[in-house]
This record gives C-alpha cells, structure tokens and sequence, in this order.
C-alpha cells in the first residue's frame, strides 16, 4: 500500500505548485495598470456586456476595462469598501440612479460640474444626477422606460373602438376578458415575479395615472379605486405572473399575450419575431398616460484612481454618435438633446415608436424615479410589493391592507426626511402619505 | 492488518442479496412462491433507486436539454422534452465570454487552494480532538462551529476592507483563504470523526512493532481515513465551488467562475443562464466521479 501512494502524493504535490504558482501569476496579473477600470450594473447582461466591450467603447481612444457588477448591492458594496480602505481601483461607475443616489448620499461621489460645459444633456435628466445638491454627483447616460408589448394575434380581441396608441387601463381589463372568453387561457402579464420589475409599474404607473399621484394618494380613495381594479384585472392575468422576471420569455413561449414591461426585457420578443409582435404606449388611466422614464449614469467614485480617465470615458459615452451605436446596439434611448443618427433592426425601431408615442401623448404623465430615500430604496419597493401579495395574491381587502401599510411607507420618509417627488406636489419637510377617505 | 477485519463487517453475517432483504436460511421455501416474492421485492427496490435516481438526474438532464436547445425551439412551449437538434452555440457563446474561460481555471486553483489549506490545517485538528483529551476540548468543538455563526454577508465588508489594505483582494489566494476558513469547521468535525471512529489500538500496536507515532500515524492510520478525508475534500471542493458571495465581494476584476456568473447572467436571457448552469455542473460532477473512487475503493480494500 506505501508503495502504492507515492505517485498519488507526487501528483498531490504537482497540483499544489501549480495552484500556488497560478495563484502568484493571478496577483500579478493585478499591477497591470493603464485602463480606466469602470464597474456597471447597466448592460451587465452578458451579451450587452460583450456589445459595450467591443462596439460602444471601441471607438474610444484609451482603454476601459468594463466589470459588471450584479444589480445586488456589489456596485455599492464595492465602493464603500474603498472608500474605507482609502484607496481604490475602480475610477468610473454605471449604475441606476436609485444606485447613485444612494452613493450620493452617503458623499462618496466626486462633483462632476465641470464635465457638463462639454455635453449636451437634456436639463431635465441633469437635474436628477444633482441628487437635490447644487453637485453634479452623477451625469445622465442613457435611459430607458417601460411600454407594453403584444402578440399581434391578440389584438383582434382588443375591446370594439379600442385605439391601440390610445388605450385606457379599463380597456386592458376588458381585453384580458375577451382573451380569455375567446381562448380559455389568462393571457394577461405582469413581471411580478422576485427579479420582475412589477414594484415600478405602481410607482410610476397605476398610482399615477388612477391618482395623479404615489405616496399622496397610497391608501386614499383613488388609492383603493387602483388596487379594486387590478383586482378585477388579475383574474385574467396569467398566475404564473408571479414568478416572471423578463416579459419577453412568457410573450416568446406563448404563456401571455399583452403584458408590461422595462424596455430591455421586452427587446427580445421583438427582434425575435418583429412580425409576431407589437409594441405600444402604456394605457391611460383617470389621471393621465403616466409612465416612468429610467435614468441610468455615469459616476466618480471619491476613490478613483483614474479620475482625468474616466472623465474621457465619459465624454465619449455622451457623444451624439456614441449614443446613437448604444441604442443601436442595446435598446437604451439616448439623453442628449441633438439629433442621434441611427440604423435601428425591427424591434428597437418598434420599442423607439412606443416610447415616441407614450412621451407625445397629449395626456402624458411623468412620474420620477423616487428621490432622496437613499438605503431606503428597497424597503420603499417592499411596500408596493407587500401590497401586491396581500391583496392580489392573498385575497385581502385593498383599504384594510392600504392602511395598515400607510405607517410603514410613512416611516421610510420620516427617516429619511425625503420630500414628495413629481407628480405627487412638493412637500416642505418629509412627504406625507395620503390615507383615508 | 488483521485487526481490521473486526472493524468491518465480520464474514458471519448471512449473506445478503444485492438487492433484497437477507435471504432466509434453512430449507427453501416452496419454490414458484418464493420466486414471486423476489421478484415483487426486487421490482420494489429497482423502483425506489429508479426514483432516487431521478431525483438528482432529472434536473441536470433538463438543464442539459434548455442548454443543447437550438435557437429556433428556444421559446416553444410545452417544452420538448428531447431536443430537436444538438446545438452548442449557447455554451460556445458563454465559454467565448470575455473571462469566463479565466473564471474557470481560477475557480479550480482556488478550489484546489482551498482543499489543500482546509485539510493541512482541518485534519491535524480533527486529529487533535478525536486522540488527545485536553483542558477545553469542548469548549474548542463549540467555538469551531461559532465561526459559522457569524453571518458572511456581516462579515464581508470590514473583510473586503481588510483584504484590500493587506493587498490580498482580487487574488485566488484571498478568495481561497476565505473559503478555508467557511470550509475549516467542518473539515475538522469531519474528520474527527472519522479519526474518532479508527482504535488507537492500531497506532498502539504499530508502536509496539517498532513505528514511531508520526509512522504510525501516517500508515496505519491516514490510510484508514482516506475515505473520511476525500469526503471532506469533496464538501470542502463544493462548498468552494458554489460560494458566490465572498467571491462577489472580495475579486473585481479577477473573479471566480461563481462571480462572473452572477455579474453577467442574472439578468441575461434564459438559455444562457442554462449554459452556464450547465458548464457550471459538469467540473463539480467530474471531481465527485474521480474522489468517489477513493470513497469507495478504500473501504473495499481494508475490508478485503
């Protein structure tokens, strides 16, 4: 048996010189320096991660080393871990601006002011990346919102007289019905699964276009009215809903028909088959055709090595050509004012026309992203998801569920202190939550 | 060797079918009946290993058909349950991912690292608590498993912060020193028992016939443990294998097969996410299928 276990040893022995050989080769690897180290949780997916590697940033004259980080908490995990240890490696940031405004906050972002003379962003979208301080603590990089996708087979079941750039909520809730008399199935869809974006379409979305406005209404009567229709409204939603993330998977395998969604999770059913499907506006409620614009940016972190490059890096990102090669490429809009020239494939063209049409509508309604709420960004989305499972999913009664929420939603902004964001009217001090009749 | 016998499974005991219950001895029962209750016995077995099979089988086959699922059935639904056609093109698309060749090979080293560092330090311990009876055995069995109380996600941003000013962070070396040390309380546990579960008489004997204790150690006892300590090499490998939060948080931009994953295909497209899961599966499968050798093997030849 000795014998027998010489070679194994020896074997042993070799796979432990050339792990701890690899593992020095591997630190190594880590002094090479010269690339601007930018760390995103925007075209993280890994073919628009390949698309920024070698088409958007390929134009650009020095060398990014682009890391994605997890829509987690890595992006801000990462940062914070610098900024403690005092040195960093990471100069330029892409993330959300529920992402950067949370690093804002906490003062571990550079002011950009002086990078704006050189660009030509919309001041709207500026405005955000000032995160209420007279600092430019992010730059506006491109954004995108939510619209609605169909199969092309479903709308001959749309209501008699329904305009399909004109809808209302109500006439979704009728078509949902018609669907199911004509086909038997709920063909209804909504991302209210655990990665789903369902918490966005009550923000900027339902509440808005039923109220006027979010948390000013959250459990009042047009509150209730709301969730009483999304209550009508899910029994022709597919069941399955809550347990979807991306639209376009369920649109593709034929499980829903008409369902809601960010823009990028919905591009691949229609470049898929552009013919098979449509996209439109989001519907109308009593209020207006709200919907949510998403705002993604570019940041500095305090940390960064690298700041001078990183500044380059993002000047080209908001060049007009280089954003028109990202809508091209990734289905995100541009931010810049000038025209952007671009050759768009089927789908995008069609996400493009939605969103033109849904951003036109004589009745829009902006609603922003929320602002101020810092690391009470999840716990604010807890809310509406509560919500969603306790009267959707467990049957409860919407003003009963509505009010025994109100003090937790409350709570959020008093300790945070955050004032009411548009539409809801500007508040002095913490924005207070509508409740009762 | 002969004491080991004894350990093991002494020859007397009635013989038992491979797949049934002992076979009764003394005059066989009248014969057509017998037959019967075989058969009915052996279909009951075969039935239950068919299930426990599937159990673990059926998921992995159904990854391995969404990742060979050519573009064109990607969305049908139902879906097929053989695919129409072989198609590699989704895991030749991970595999050419910028890195992710890079993440495989680096999440093996850290692996191997880890098995290393986890059983060099993890068995001598285990040793240490099942031979030797010292002040505070057993308040150091209870703080050994006190290390794992502390939850990573706590842990992992004063660690990241240390690992950076020590200039340990985004190395294999890092990532392998933490998993060590998640992987350390149960290796040692592991393999106390296992050593717990060899007599002392056997060194002792060893002793008397001339072996030193580091002798007697290394060829009466390791060999008996081999079993005990692959097992824990195989839980050890895995548990380094899978980790995706400590890789997350301590590499950037050289990250462990897990991390890269996970920053790159969480929000990515379904078929993608299968081949990874799929490219994920086969490494963990083919060092369970080479150290089972050894779990198995060595007990039959101590046996024999």
């Amino acid at each position: 048996m000795p014998s027998s276990m010489g070679p194994r040893r020896r074997a042993v022995g070799l796979a432990m010189a050339v792990a701890i050989g690899a593992s020095l080769t591997g630190g190594a690897a880590l002094g090479q320096g010269g690339s601007v180290v930018m760390l995103s949780t925007q075209l993280a997916p890994e073919a628009e991660a390949q698309k920024m590697r070698d088409q958007i940033l390929g134009g650009f004259a020095g060398s990014v080393d682009f890391v994605t980080a997890d829509p987690g908490s890595v992006l801000i995990d990462t940062v914070r871990v610098e900024a403690q240890a005092g040195s960093g490696e990471v100069s330029l940031l892409g993330g959300l601006h529920g992402e950067l405004s949370t690093l804002g906050a906490e003062g571990l972002l550079m002011d950009l002011s002086d990078v704006v003379a050189d660009l030509d962003v919309s001041p709207g979208l500026l405005e955000l990346g000032k995160l209420g301080t007279d600092q430019q603590l992010y730059i506006p990089w491109m954004q995108a919102t939510y619209v609605m996708v169909a199969r092309r087979d479903a709308l001959e079941h749309l209501p008699a007289g329904a305009d399909i750039n004109a809808l209302t909520w109500a006439q979704v809730t009728e078509w949902g019905a018609n669907l199911q008399a004509a086909t038997g199935e709920r063909l209804l869809g909504f991302p209210a699964g655990a990665d789903g974006l369902i918490h966005r379409f009550f923000q900027g979305f339902a509440y808005p276009a039923f109220t006027g406005g979010v948390n000013t209404h959250f459990a009042d009567a047009s509150g209730v009215a709301m969730w009483e229709w999304l209550k009508e409204t899910w029994q022709y939603v597919n069941p399955q809903s809550t347990t979807y993330g991306f639209m376009q998977e369920p649109l593709l395998s034929g499980e829903v028909a008409v369902a809601w969604d960010h823009t990028a999770r919905l591009i691949e059913a229609l470049r898929t088959s552009p013919d098979d499907f449509v996209a439109f506006p989001v519907p109308a409620g009593p209020e207006g055709r709200a919907f949510m614009p998403v705002v993604a940016g570019l940041a500095i972190p305090a940390t960064a090595p690298d700041p001078e490059g990183a500044k380059a890096v993002i000047r080209h990102l908001l060049d007009p050509a280089t954003q028109g090669i990202t809508l091209q490429q990734v289905s995100f809009f541009p931010v810049v004012t000038s025209e952007v020239q671009a050759e768009l494939d089927a789908g995008t063209q069609a996400e493009l026309d939605a969103v033109s049409a849904q951003i036109s509508a004589a009745d829009a309604l902006p609603a922003l992203l929320p602002i101020g709420l810092a690391d009470q960004g999840g716990a604010y989305n807890d809310v509406f998801k509560s919500a969603l499972a306790q009267i959707i999913v467990e049957g409860g009664d919407p003003a009963t569920v509505l009010a025994g929420l109100a003090p937790t939603l409350q709570g959020i902004f008093d300790a945070t202190g955050a004032p009411c964001w548009s539409p809801d009217p500007p508040s002095d001090g913490p924005c207070q939550v509508g409740t009762g009749g | 060797m002969t004491r080991a016998h004894t350990l093991e499974t002494p020859p007397t005991t009635p013989a038992r079918a491979l797949d049934g219950p002992p076979v009764p001895e003394g005059p066989p029962p009248p014969r057509r009946k017998h037959t019967w209750r075989r058969l009915g016995n052996q279909a009951l077995w075969y039935a239950a290993a068919i299930v426990l099979a599937l159990f673990i089988a059926l998921p992995i086959y159904l990854i391995f058909v969404s990742a060979v699922t050519p573009e064109a059935d990607r969305y049908t639904y139902p879906k097929a349950i053989v695919p129409s056609a072989l198609s590699f093109e989704n895991i030749s698309f991970f595999l050419r991912a910028s890195g992710v060749v890079d993440a495989f090979w680096r999440s093996c080293i850290v692996g191997i690292i880890t098995i290393v560092l986890a059983l060099g330090i993890g068995a001598p311990a285990g040793y240490a608590i099942a031979r030797y009876v010292f002040r505070g055995r057993d308040a150091y069995r209870l703080v050994i498993l006190a290390t794992r109380a502390f939850p990573v996600v706590i842990l992992s941003i004063p660690l990241a912060v240390l690992y950076r000013q020590v200039g340990i962070n985004d190395s294999v070396l890092g990532v392998a020193l933490m998993h060590t040390t998640l992987a350390l309380p149960f290796t040692v546990l592991i393999t106390s028992s296992v050593f717990v579960s060899i007599p002392r008489d056997l060194e002792e004997a060893a002793q008397t016939l001339g072996c030193s204790p580091a002798q007697a150690f290394r060829r009466i006892s390791l060999p008996l443990a081999l079993p005990g300590l692959t097992a824990a090499a195989i839980f050890t490998w895995v548990l380094s294998w899978n980790d995706v939060f400590a890789a997350a948080i301590l590499t950037l931009r050289n990250p462990t097969l897990p991390a890269r994953i996970l920053s790159s295909l969480t929000q990515a497209p379904l078929h993608f996410q299968f081949a990874a899961a799929f490219v994920m599966l086969v490494p963990s499968l083919v060092v369970i299928f080479i150290i089972r050798r050894y779990l198995l093997g060595l007990w039959g030849r101590v046996v024999k």
